[in-house]
């Protein structure tokens, strides 16, 4: 076996799919099409909560076949975590563009036209989730002695922070096809889907469990995903459940593709948040006592809450060192659609409140924001929240020095002072991979097959354009030692991948790229001097299969929420410059620089796309992004009327990668999808806050920004008018 | 002048003339992506804000998705598939991360082209303001185009 | 889509004959309205008139000004040497107006004629005024970007067009052929204020009338400017905008040093745009500014006294400061004084 290939990992190597991707070769769903398909559209409820009375089709039915929860074989759930989400409502109704039925036909003009009427009985909704009778989860987190912590502070500060819904906007729309018979020649019996996804799995045991179906006549099959963030992760298992029912009932395959609207109005955002802090602090800036409430919204259904509440609240003290900890959360139901799964999962928003109430803090005691942080940051050999205590691949004193020098950051500070610009920090973490005992119970598995030149890859991650199949195949050429081009990767296809886990959590290069790692090492003993083509001769055909090992030492336990939360963090400071019109109140990013240790960069210009693509919707979510719901609506459910932004709102900016590398990572590798998206928003909310404006809540937008209070005229917790109250 | 129905749009896609029994006010996306079989061409938003369907109608760059198919009648209309694969920013793009997910990416090249050689960063953000990418916050895209000359 | 006929004019006459029918008879020209308004089942013709091979043409008039066909792109506008120079705003608006994709296809008709973006009116579910319903859903609805002026109902829209403000400004005219020949309609009297009897439409165009042309008159001795507050950088609706043109005093209205005005002004013109039903002409702002010097002092002033009738929605004041602002600015821009 050849050791002279280059090392792949560290290098810049061309995207597996990037040619494909540029040429308009690469198919996404709706570029397929099959013999025969039909179409579906989905009939959603119009109202927030009550019953369905009566379903009435108007006119000719020709052509159209109905489908509703009469038709599911197994049990109407969408599978995931609780059972409470029906595939199609049967009689209760608890949000709107809650799915009732589907219309099936061939002609989407006559779909798009069929009138489908519903009576309903209304009850009262409710859109508060500080009221409501129902919690999906609580999560307390306990350390030290709370009391004792605020009995040696000199001074407390309090606050309350609210974060709104993001919409992942995703600009490939959801959409799966299903078609009868498990395998592509179609095969009697069972199903196969094709779909835009992030979890080919889950959509899979979503189905099983739907169709009361055997595991082996189901087969789902990733198509190239243009863009997930979080937003693919569950609601696939909901569509493919639909497009399957409707496949077998009809007996041929049918293609459900949502347009921008249904997307926006019905699919999962990112949770809103309520997030109270009370903060023991010595006059000198030590903290002494961290007391955290947190409130998400779910909406109508468990969906992913809970995880996300997890996630969020074992980041919720920030990353930072305090012995004495309480930390309350809890996700409530809501009647609006169901909120879940978005890059950062619970962590932007709890980080929010941390760093935009450390400057508070910073402000109240006299410090400048820098120093309060080196005071507090978290080293190695100190404890988290949950008491995980950190090794030697922390970094966020490093992190934040470098982001200070690099930006002059307080020299630029007392340059700007008095002016309407503003420069602000943030300095956040982000743990890697499922939380807690999340991958042992998850025992993800990769296998690795020879193949004549090199080896193949086989596993459930998905591309999302993140570059998985690039970066896996970097980390298996170098273990294996042969060249990056000699490594393809096998489609995301159930009937010929084992169950890597779902592509979520930052742990798609950390877990699933250690595990193959592992393969293409047992692999490379096995040839031991022959090459691939000599041993497939001499021996035959040879994969390796292994499963997730936990790192030794590693210790959690769920019941109280203690121990070794993740196996490691990403670390990541963000300095934000913002101008602000003092007669508008628009808020414009001047300048974005951010530094993000990561471990190991296998592919850096991937990893700086990742940091660069989540930074831009951090600054989304930070100033433009707004949700606007009405009645338990999206009132805003279009582009023209949800903004992100565009090349022209977007500054420029600077990211530096530093590498600390953690031991059980491949090549040291960390996560890096999802940190991104944690510093931007608590950062320009930090510099408006410098450049005079006391905001607590996102989107900063120019009617909030007009209605704050300036920093000097409060003590007191001001409220940020929502909007949904009148300002006259 | 007819009343009835202009059945026929002739134009040259990608080169080539092309004579199409369609609906006069079939979306020039569908028209290319069901009666052309080009599916290159994304729809992103079905509403003229996301740009990902951008095709070049006599070298400008337009919404296919808001073109009505009577509108290309005529013209010369090229889309991504149009480019072959070893146009320079085709290369630029996979070399220097302009395409993530890949879905905005055949009308963010588009609308590239449209900019003609060596544009200033200026006019590089002016020109792809009508293009919508969510995963690379466009950085790469211009690192993409600024280089495709080198 | 339903069956419908399709129709190519080839001259203005024969577009007007065209859309005598008993059915719904609908003009098109760059179409991105149109196709957006029936895909999303807002409207439905049984005949569609492109009139998109009409003028597409900027010609000088005998007095000075410049005639524009309604089919002239926004693009060409905006780039177009005399309108950058008689009346730069003109070309301001222009330039602003969505993405590039949408200048390069949109018409100067298409602009002024569009229908409103509300989002309840671009939401088939909603059976608004405009829509022949009986209720207007931003009185209790989400209001944010609804009208702050002439807000006496029924309906709270905002006039969507760009080009319509400067046109305004300008004192155009547009020239409407119907089936009993031309017509000549101030810019000002084109576009109506909502009533129970006239909420269908937005302006006084006729079901067989088509809009050929904007004739602009010349300049004259002005001043011009125009300013666009929005949320976004690029293809954002704005939420609130204003063109000023300013009649001045003097040979020449050449500007003194310090980027005031050696002159003083003698009458303005000063319209408002995303904050009325139609583009809104204010003539405080206009009393406030004639006779005085053309400086900052002067343009707050001006903003002061165009707010001083607005009367917002319950969830859209922070548009009046906004409004201020951009008319503060629009006068500054004017004098040369830099705005930011």
């Amino acid at each position: 076996m050849s050791s002279r290939a280059r090392k792949a990992v560290g290098r810049n190597v061309l995207r597996k799919e990037g040619h494909d991707k540029v040429t308009g070769a690469a198919r996404y769903i709706d570029d397929l099409t099959f013999p025969g398909l039909l179409h579906a559209r989905t009939i959603r409820s119009t109202i927030p909560a009550g019953e369905i009375v009566k379903v009435r089709f108007k006119g000719d039915r020709a052509g159209f076949t109905l489908v509703d929860h009469h038709d599911i074989p197994g049990r109407n759930i969408v599978a995931l975590i609780d059972e409470d989400q029906p595939c199609l409502a049967e009689r209760k109704i608890r949000h709107v563009a809650e799915p009732i039925l589907l219309l099936v036909h061939e002609d989407r003009e006559k779909l798009r036209a069929a009138d489908v009427q519903i009576e309903y009985r209304p009850s009262t909704p409710n859109y508060d989730p500080e009221r409501s009778a129902i919690t999906f989860k609580k999560i307390a987190i306990d350390k030290g002695d709370l009391d004792a912590g605020f009995a040696a502070a000199d001074v407390i500060v309090e606050g309350e922070y609210r974060t709104g819904l993001q919409e992942q906007l995703y600009i490939e729309t959801n959409g799966v096809i299903a078609v009868p018979g498990s395998s592509v020649a179609g095969a009697a019996g069972g199903i196969t889907v094709y779909g835009s996804m992030q979890c080919p799995y889950y959509v899979h045991r979503a189905l099983v469990i739907l169709l009361g179906l055997p595991a082996g006549k189901v087969r789902v099959i990733q198509t190239e995903t243009g863009g997930g963030f979080g937003g693919k992760e569950e609601y696939p298992s909901m569509m493919a459940g639909h497009a399957a029912l409707a496949a077998l009932k009809t007996g041929r395959p049918v293609k459900l593709v949502y347009d921008r609207v249904e997307d926006m109005l019905a699919t999962t955002k990112r949770h809103p948040s309520i997030v109270r802090h009370r903060t023991g602090v010595t006059r000198d800036g030590r903290l002494t006592a961290i007391d955290i409430d947190a409130v998400l919204d779910g909406g109508a259904y468990a969906t992913l809450s809970a995880v996300v509440l997890s996630r969020g609240m074992i980041h919720a003290a920030g990353p930072y060192r305090c012995d004495h900890i309480r930390i309350r959360g809890r996700a409530t139901m809501t009647n609006t659609p169901p909120n879940g799964a978005f890059r950062g999962f619970g962590a932007p928003q709890t980080q929010f409140a941390a760093e935009v109430h450390m400057d508070r803090i910073a402000e109240r005691l006299g410090l400048d924001p820098v120093r309060v942080r080196e005071i507090n940051a978290l080293r190695p050999g100190d404890t988290t929240a949950t008491g995980q205590r950190l090794g030697k691949d922390s970094s966020a004193l490093q992190v934040l020095r470098e982001a200070v020098t690099r930006t002059g950051f307080r020299k630029r500070r007392r340059a700007l002072a008095g002016t309407n610009r503003g420069i602000g920090l943030s300095l956040f973490f982000h743990g890697s991979g499922f939380t807690g005992a999340g991958e042992v119970k998850l025992a993800a598995k990769a296998s690795l097959a020879l193949t004549h030149k090199g080896a193949r890859i086989h596993v459930a991650s998905t591309e999302i354009g993140q570059g998985t199949r690039t970066m896996l195949a970097q980390i298996v050429a170098d273990a294996l030692g042969v060249r990056y081009d000699d490594v393809d990767v096998n489609a995301a296809d159930t009937g010929e991948v084992p169950d890597s886990g779902p592509t979520v959590a930052s742990r798609t290069c950390m877990i699933v790229g250690r595990i193959l790692e592992r393969c293409a090492e047992e692999m490379r003993a096995r040839l031991g001097r022959l090459t691939p083509r000599q041993y497939l001769r001499a021996f035959g055909p040879l994969v390796i299969t292994k499963q997730y090992e936990r790192p030794a030492g590693m210790v959690w336990d769920d019941t109280v929420y203690k121990g070794d939360a993740y196996g490691s963090y990403g670390w990541g400071c963000d300095v934000v410059e913002v101008e602000v019109d003092r007669d508008t109140y628009e808020v414009r990013p001047t300048a974005f620089t951010t530094v993000h240790e990561i471990g190991k960069a296998i592919h850096p210009m991937l990893a700086v796309g990742q940091i660069e693509g989540g930074s831009a919707q951090g600054l989304g979510y930070a100033i433009l992004e707004d949700v606007v719901m009405r009645d338990g609506r999206m009132a805003n459910a279009t582009l023209t009327n949800y903004i992100i932004p565009t090349s022209l709102d977007t500054p420029p900016m600077q990211v530096v990668l530093l590498e600390n590398p953690y031991p059980h990572g491949p090549s040291g590798a960390k996560g890096v999808g999802e940190m991104p998206i944690d510093g931007p928003a608590p950062a320009v909310i930090n510099a408006l806050r410098h450049a005079g404006f006391d905001l607590r809540e996102i989107p900063a937008t120019p009617e909030r920004v007009m209605l704050t209070s300036s920093v000097e005229s409060t003590q007191r917790t001001p409220r940020t008018p929502r909007k949904s109250q009148a300002w006259v | 002048m007819g009343l009835t129905s202009v059945s026929f749009v002739s134009f040259v896609l990608n080169g080539r003339r092309k004579k199409l029994d369609v609906h006069p006010l079939k979306r020039l996306l569908d028209v290319l992506r069901e009666d052309c079989g080009l599916t290159g061409t994304k729809e992103g938003c079905g509403e003229g804000e996301c740009g990902a369907c951008t095709v070049l109608i006599d070298g400008v760059p337009v919404n296919s998705c808001l073109v009505p198919a009577a509108h290309a009648d005529g013209t010369r209309v090229t889309t991504i598939e149009g480019l072959g694969g070893r146009h320079r920013l085709q290369r630029a793009f996979v070399e220097h991360g302009g395409a993530q997910c890949g879905i905005c990416t055949p009308g963010m090249i588009l609308a590239a082209v449209a900019l003609g050689p060596r544009p200033s960063l200026h006019d590089i953000k002016v020109g792809l303001a009508g293009n919508l990418c969510r995963c690379t916050g466009y950085s790469a895209i211009y690192r993409s185009i600024q280089q495709s000359h080198v | 889509m339903k069956a419908f006929a399709y129709v190519n004019p080839t001259s203005e006459k024969e577009a007007v004959a065209a859309l005598k029918t008993d059915g719904i008879a609908m003009v098109i020209g760059g179409g991105q309205d149109l196709l957006s308004r029936m895909k999303d089942y807002i409207d439905s013709p049984d005949r569609v008139v492109n009139v998109k091979g009409l003028d597409a043409t900027v010609t000088a008039t005998s007095d000075g000004g410049v005639k524009i066909g309604s089919a002239v792109k926004i693009v060409d506008l905006a780039e177009h040497a005399a309108v950058m120079s008689l009346y730069p705003s003109v070309a301001a608006a222009a330039i602003e107006v969505g993405t590039p994709q949408i200048r390069n296809q949109g018409t100067v008709g298409g602009n002024i004629n569009q229908r409103p973006r509300c989002w309840y009116f671009r939401n088939e579910e909603f059976v608004c005024y405009k829509k022949g319903g009986s209720r207007c859903f931003a009185v209790n609805g989400e209001n944010q970007y609804h009208a702050i002026f002439g807000n006496d109902g029924p309906s709270h829209i905002v006039h969507p067009s760009s080009l319509a403000v400067p046109f305004v400004a300008y004192g155009a005219k547009f020239r409407v052929l119907g089936p009993n020949g031309e017509r000549e309609i101030a810019a000002a009297d084109y576009f109506t204020m909502p009533t129970l009897a006239n909420v269908l439409k937005e302006n006084v165009l006729d079901d067989e009338d088509i809009l050929t042309h904007v004739i602009l008159p010349a300049p004259g001795n002005v001043k011009h400017g125009h300013y666009e507050v929005r949320y976004k950088q690029s293809h954002d609706w704005p939420l609130a905008f204003t063109t000023v043109v300013l009649v001045m005093n003097g040979v020449n209205g050449t500007s003194g040093a310090n980027g005031t005005s050696g002159s003083t002004i003698r009458s303005a013109r000063v319209v408002l745009g995303a904050v009325a039903p139609v583009p809104w002409r204010s003539r405080p702002a206009e009393d406030a500014l004639a006779g005085k010097a053309l400086n900052e002092a002067t343009a707050a002033l001006a903003g002061e006294a165009a707010i001083s009738e607005a009367k917002p929605m319950s969830g859209n004041a922070y548009k009046i400061q906004i409004a201020k602002t951009a008319v503060k600015r629009a006068v500054m821009r004017a004098a040369g004084i830099k705005t930011v």
